[in-house]
């Protein structure tokens, strides 16, 4: 799979709808924005990872629901959940 | 012997003592000035050093002493004030040696005689004889066209190479003159050699780009397929992949392939662009997927494949580790330190968090072991990259790490950042000494490395060294 931005947000969504037991229609899009990280963990390294450093552009997805804010991150070949419940978690890779 | 012959006899007698005894003072007064001790110096110097006038293009002969480490900054500075000589520059990676330049109007020759006789206080002394190939200015007209030629015979014909500042930076870009690793002065001794072997641990390498096909290790007949005790028999053709436990180390990602390229893309074959060494064996090693990231244990399994190579003959003397996170991991600290013990250096990633590693470390950078060196990035105009950690007692050297071009997937080339690109200059060099002097060991191999820099004022209090990797000069045994 690879990803564009407007991909990304379709299947962060899904994922966050998936974690929490929400509607995907009840979350929102707070913003997306583009980024550079520091490496190709997207600075959000899951346990036991170990990643390139290489400086890899990106976006940044932060989306609400419940009155909580949610932080994805994305390339064209991943989707990253950062510290949600303390832990970053790789959506897809 | 009348009594007037005996007056003028004591009168003879009397001078040729008075001779004798002024002749043995002067030999006492240059002797002591000659090889003084730390006792010698005195506290003070009661006047300042004069200088002789010289014209425009008269330099001062400078040489380069290195004194006995008893031997204080304060009593460097009396003696050599002493001496109506003047400290131009301490150089910092070879403590204490000292640039010291004459304020007298004697040779560079003469100097270096001055301080070597002082055999208490000086371990040696040598004049600073300046090459420079690509700074004209430096030199006389002769000198200067005799190094051009010199270099024109190792410039190579890749088309891209003058995109390159890493390797030989005119200020192309905006960049600073001279911020390279001085790779066209090295490439006069060695240009690199197919008989050395450097593991690129990474996402695998494209190794049918055409800038690398020619550069890719690959198993000899006489050398057995890999066999590991859980995984099997693996065709190792081309290197190895842990992520997938196959011998098909496709780089799918772009991060190896790039890395790769900087090492060792094929030099002067008249495409794209030109490693460190233009003839080297890489061997790929797969641990990572395309995404660019992989597991602690994908990695240790490449490194023992590495090890398990080394130990049947291959050639295998660096290892390439553009990569890293916070987490510690005592498994892949005996992995590497088991590469040591097969004379492997290991060579990694600062990381990019712009943060301290003597603070916050990051592995496996931050691995005190014998065989590993930790890479901080520079720019094109010799600063710290804004991304690159630091750390005066982890981070080992600086090498450039922004906007690199080299080889990426399916034919292509692109510029990239980050401490991972600063990594593989280091290994490529470091296969440059191994060419030149292939019984070098790796604890050698690695203090020549750090050695033989280029000091940098801004990496002082961040770098260990503060240096910059300098080809030409590591190559100089």
């Amino acid at each position: 799979m690879s990803f564009n931005q407007d991909t990304a947000v379709k299947r962060a969504k899904e994922d966050l709808a998936s974690r929490i037991d929400v509607q995907e229609a009840d979350i929102k899009t707070i913003s997306v924005a583009e980024r550079e990280f520091p490496d190709m963990s997207l600075g959000a390294p899951a346990d036991g990872e170990l990643s390139a450093q290489m400086i890899s552009s990106g976006w940044v997805i932060t989306l609400n629901a419940d009155n909580n804010d949610y932080e994805y991150r994305a390339d064209k070949y991943q989707l990253r959940l950062v510290n949600f419940k303390q832990t970053n978690h790789v959506v897809v890779s | 012997m009348n009594k007037y012959n005996i007056w003028i006899h004591l009168g003879i007698a009397a001078i040729i003592i008075g001779i004798a005894a002024l002749a043995g003072q002067i030999r006492n007064w240059e002797s002591s000035y000659s090889t003084p001790t730390i006792g010698d110096i005195p506290d003070t110097i009661a006047e300042k050093p004069i200088a002789v006038e010289r014209t425009n293009t008269e330099s001062e002969p400078e040489v380069l002493v290195k004194f006995r480490p008893e031997v204080t900054a304060e009593e460097i500075q009396r003696l050599t004030a002493m001496s109506n000589d003047r400290i131009e520059d301490e150089i910092e990676s070879v403590q204490p040696l000292y640039a010291i330049d004459d304020l007298d109007n004697s040779t560079a020759e003469d100097v270096a005689n001055q301080y070597r006789e002082m055999k208490d206080l000086v371990i040696y002394a040598e004049p600073n004889f300046e090459i420079s190939l690509d700074d004209p200015s430096n030199t006389s007209p002769a000198q200067s066209n005799l190094l051009r030629e010199d270099v024109s015979k190792v410039e190579p014909n890749d088309p891209m190479f003058g995109e390159q500042w890493a390797l030989r930076n005119d200020g192309q870009n905006g960049g600073k003159a001279k911020a390279d690793i001085d790779a066209l002065k090295a490439w006069l001794k060695t240009q690199g050699s197919e008989d050395i072997v450097v593991a690129v641990l990474d996402s695998g390498v494209d190794y049918a780009h055409q800038d690398l096909v020619n550069n890719i290790w690959f198993r000899p007949d006489n050398i057995p397929a890999y066999q590991d005790d859980e995984l099997g028999i693996v065709d190792d053709k081309y290197g190895y992949n842990a992520d997938a436990n196959s011998g098909d180390p496709m780089d799918q990602n772009g991060h190896g392939t790039h890395c790769a390229g900087i090492i060792g893309a094929e030099g002067n074959n008249g495409k794209g662009v030109t490693g460190v060494n233009w003839k080297v064996e890489i061997m790929p090693l797969k641990f990572m997927g395309r995404g660019g990231f992989g597991t602690t244990k994908n990695a240790i399994e490449a490194i023992n494949y590495a090890v398990d190579r080394k130990k049947a003959g291959v050639n295998v003397r660096v290892i390439n580790a553009s990569w890293g996170s916070t987490q510690y991991s005592k498994a892949l600290e005996d992995a590497i330190r088991a590469a040591g013990e097969q004379g492997i250096l290991f060579i990694a990633a600062a990381g990019n968090n712009s943060t301290d590693n003597d603070r916050r470390p990051h592995y496996p950078s931050n691995y005190d072991l014998p065989n590993v060196i930790s890479v901080a990035a520079l720019d094109r105009d010799d600063a710290l990259a804004s991304f690159s950690n630091f750390g005066v007692k982890t981070v080992h050297i600086a090498a450039p790490g922004k906007d690199i071009l080299s080889t990426w997937l399916n034919d292509q080339y692109r510029e990239a950042s980050g401490t991972s690109m600063a990594t593989p200059q280091v290994a490529g060099v470091a296969a440059l000494i191994v060419a030149n002097e292939p019984k070098i060991n790796v604890q050698d191999l690695r203090k020549r490395l750090l050695s033989s820099v280029d000091s940098l004022d801004v990496l002082k209090g961040k770098v260990e060294n503060a240096g910059r990797l300098n080809a030409s000069m590591a190559l100089e045994d």
